[in-house]
């Protein structure tokens, strides 16, 4: 009984791929997008300028207190209204990027604070200008400290990326959702789905406990 | 365009959007109560020594964390039926989340026991305290304190996870929102009372975390 | 004086020469240049669009808007949406025509324009076989469940016909209602008789009861935007053409009045 539905299952392995393929890219080009822009925001958020500081706390106040499905649907329908028209793909990178700098962006920002004053210290003693203090000295030691949660932020995009779903990207969970309307064992099809996100994630996981273990840093 | 926003219709389904409200508060509630039970269950079963019984809580908390929400929603939703297993949307819902929520929470439990210092427990065996009077006396009571922000903070994770349920048909905030999309084909009027919404739970959160920290940190220990 | 006097009347010229010349090219040709005509469809909704076993998307709007893009010259590009997400595709521009089978309400006529119709449906109540309900009197009792799709004529419908019981919106598509009454979710569904037929061939023979009383009287057509007068006046006539020729006859009769499409995908 059930190598019939897992024939039918398996007759639809293109739409599979087609799903598995979306979620890596869609989260890999996110990721990378992320990491740029939440630097970018972690050295806003931990330097000198106040005011830009708080204004840009607000706006990552926004995205970590609103669900990431609603920010999905501002992006997808409310963007074009600015006239800011996006496909459905467009609009999951853009979203899932935001969301990644937001918190990555936090990261960074803990990570450049917690290392030692005495570093930066040194640095300037050394006549090194605000530039060199930063790329020689201080982002190196930031970057050891929080890189155990940056894999473990790529684990939490792959996930989130299942909810570009609802607006109709075909990606893993899509994939699975649209073959269970014609193949109704939700059992099967989403334990493949689930088997394939496992795939995925669980080395990744693996290797965040490492990096973690070896840096000897708290578990954020 | 957005001074244009048509604030006559987002008051025309306040009671819609109130109802929306008091159904995520109440999702979020009975699941992070569930979520609590199973963390707690789950936690306690990963620390004892016993293999057999260690098992089953890692396999669960490893495949809740390397899996996403929404699949496993969608695979309760579409596979409980397939069992004979015929529950209202709201139910599954707070299942599933409390399920989800479980593991996370039985991570951040442990890391709470495992921060206190070994010089304490070991005050504990030398004044001649069995293990569950070590559990009881010294150990839970300073794992609970300093779990209690990061658990707030998963509730606000609960909350927003909370939203996934509307795509299975639970009428709750996200839900309410799209009724003005829909009906008045206003996707822009349904979106910001949505937002508003949540941003009014996540601050209610935050600040009762905040009110904690100020009251219970302990100087040098956090 | 002088001087000034024709500078006035140069500038009176030119400005009713720009009047004069077409002002914005319409949606039609807008199409024409860019050489794609985008067509917003339903993701999962059998027979009218769905995705076939090879991934490909099919159906009789699939058919008929590849009909409509080669009789224009251009190529087609699908933009697939749950079932409440067509219109707001169409409205903010993402698409230039909305093709599934959608119901020409007044109300959502106050923000886009319909086709004439292609097909006329009616919405059917339908359970699950073998269950207590043995009629549409009895899907009325209180305390019945009635699947309906968000956003869809249905969704209005049911509280009219069915006012004691309780009403449960589905989002994406018919299927999914079908798989509500299917596993107990609900007992009774409500949609388009020519969607509930069609969907309900994907389960076992016998799985539901199709009530076959027409609980209402509903054209189907295609929409595009206000701005785009040309495409309408063009589409109205592709459906005037193909009605005349026998394609569009040809097109239901494989798709919507038969499961002969079944075999094929």
């Amino acid at each position: 009984m059930i190598w019939f539905y897992l024939e039918r299952i398996f007759g639809y392995w293109p739409v599979l791929l087609k799903g598995m393929g979306m979620t890596i890219g869609l989260s890999l080009l996110s990721l990378v997008i992320g990491v740029v822009i939440g630097f970018g925001f972690g050295i806003i958020r931990a330097g000198g300028n106040r005011w830009l500081s708080r204004v840009l706390g607000l706006y990552i106040d926004f995205f970590r207190a609103t669900p990431f499905l609603v920010q999905v649907f501002i992006a997808y329908f409310i963007l074009p209204v600015l006239g800011i028209e996006l496909s459905a793909f467009a609009a999951g990178v853009v979203a899932l990027s935001n969301m990644a700098a937001c918190f990555i962006g936090e990261i960074v920002a803990a990570g450049l604070k917690a290392v030692p004053t005495g570093q930066r210290e040194a640095a300037i003693a050394s006549g090194m200008t605000r530039a060199q203090q930063m790329h020689l000295v201080v982002m190196p030691q930031a970057v050891r400290i929080i890189t155990p949660s940056l894999v473990g932020q790529f684990v939490l995009l792959i996930k989130d990326s299942s909810v570009v779903s609802a607006i109709g990207l075909l990606d893993l969970t899509r994939s699975g959702w649209l073959i269970v309307q014609s193949v109704p064992n939700g059992l099967l099809v989403f334990g493949i789905v689930g088997i394939g996100y496992f795939l995925i994630c669980y080395p990744l996981i693996h290797l965040s406990r490492r990096l973690e273990r070896r840096s000897q840093t708290a578990f954020l | 365009m957005l001074g244009g926003l048509n604030t006559r219709v987002m008051m025309e389904y306040l009671p819609e959007i109130w109802q929306g409200f008091l159904a995520t508060l109440f999702l979020s509630t009975a699941s992070f109560v569930g979520a609590m039970a199973l963390g707690v269950l789950a936690c306690a079963l990963t620390i004892q020594p016993l293999r057999w019984l260690r098992a089953p809580a890692v396999v669960y908390v490893d495949v809740i964390r390397a899996t996403p929400l929404l699949a496993q929603l969608y695979f309760l939703y579409f596979g409980l039926p397939r069992l004979g297993v015929v529950l209202p949307e709201m139910l599954i819902g707070i299942i599933v989340l409390s399920l989800n929520s479980g593991a996370y929470m039985a991570e951040i439990i442990r890391s709470g026991i495992l921060s206190i210092p070994r010089g304490q427990v070991e005050a504990g065996m030398s004044t001649g305290l069995g293990y569950m009077q070590r559990m009881r006396l010294i150990v839970l009571p300073q794992a609970l304190r300093t779990t209690v922000s990061p658990l707030i903070g998963q509730a606000i994770v609960l909350v927003k996870d909370s939203s996934l349920l509307s795509l299975i048909s639970v009428v709750e905030l996200t839900r309410a929102g799209q009724r003005i999309a829909i009906d008045r084909f206003m996707p822009v009027e349904g979106l910001v009372a949505t937002a508003l919404g949540y941003l009014v739970l996540y601050y209610l959160l935050k600040s009762a975390a905040g009110a904690w920290q100020a009251r219970n940190s302990i100087p040098g220990r956090g | 004086m002088t001087n000034l006097n024709t500078l006035a009347s140069a500038a009176i010229i030119a400005s009713l020469a720009a009047v004069a010349t077409p002002a914005v090219a319409g949606t039609l040709d807008d199409i024409l240049a860019r050489g794609e005509l985008r067509v917003a469809v339903q993701t999962q909704g059998p027979p009218f669009s769905f995705m076939d076993k090879s991934g490909q998307r099919s159906g009789s709007a699939i058919e008929l808007t590849t009909l409509m893009a080669e009789e224009m010259g251009v190529k087609v590009v699908y933009l697939d949406f749950d079932w409440d997400g067509l219109l707001p595709a169409l409205m903010s521009g993402k698409a230039d025509m909305l093709a599934a089978d959608m119901t020409p309400t007044l109300a959502r006529a106050t923000k886009v324009a319909f086709t004439k119709p292609f097909m006329y449906v009616g919405a059917v109540a339908f359970v699950k076989q073998g269950g207590d309900i043995a009629s549409v009197e009895d899907c009325k009792k209180p305390g019945t469940t009635v699947a309906v799709l968000l956003g869809s004529t249905g969704e209005k419908l049911a509280p009219v016909v069915f006012p004691e019981a309780e009403i449960k919106s589905y989002k994406g598509g018919g299927t999914l209602l079908l798989d509500a009454v299917a596993s107990g979710q609900a007992n009774c569904g409500l949609n388009d008789s020519s969607a509930v037929k069609a969907q309900a061939a994907a389960y076992p023979e016998g799985t539901f009861t199709i009530f076959e009383e027409m609980l209402s009287k509903e054209p189907l057509a295609y929409a595009v935007r206000y701005d785009s007068m040309d495409l309408l006046a063009w589409s109205n006539l592709f459906i005037d053409t193909v009605s005349l020729d026998g394609r569009l006859d040809t097109n239901l009769d494989y798709w919507v009045n038969s499961d002969s499409w079944k075999a094929d995908h």
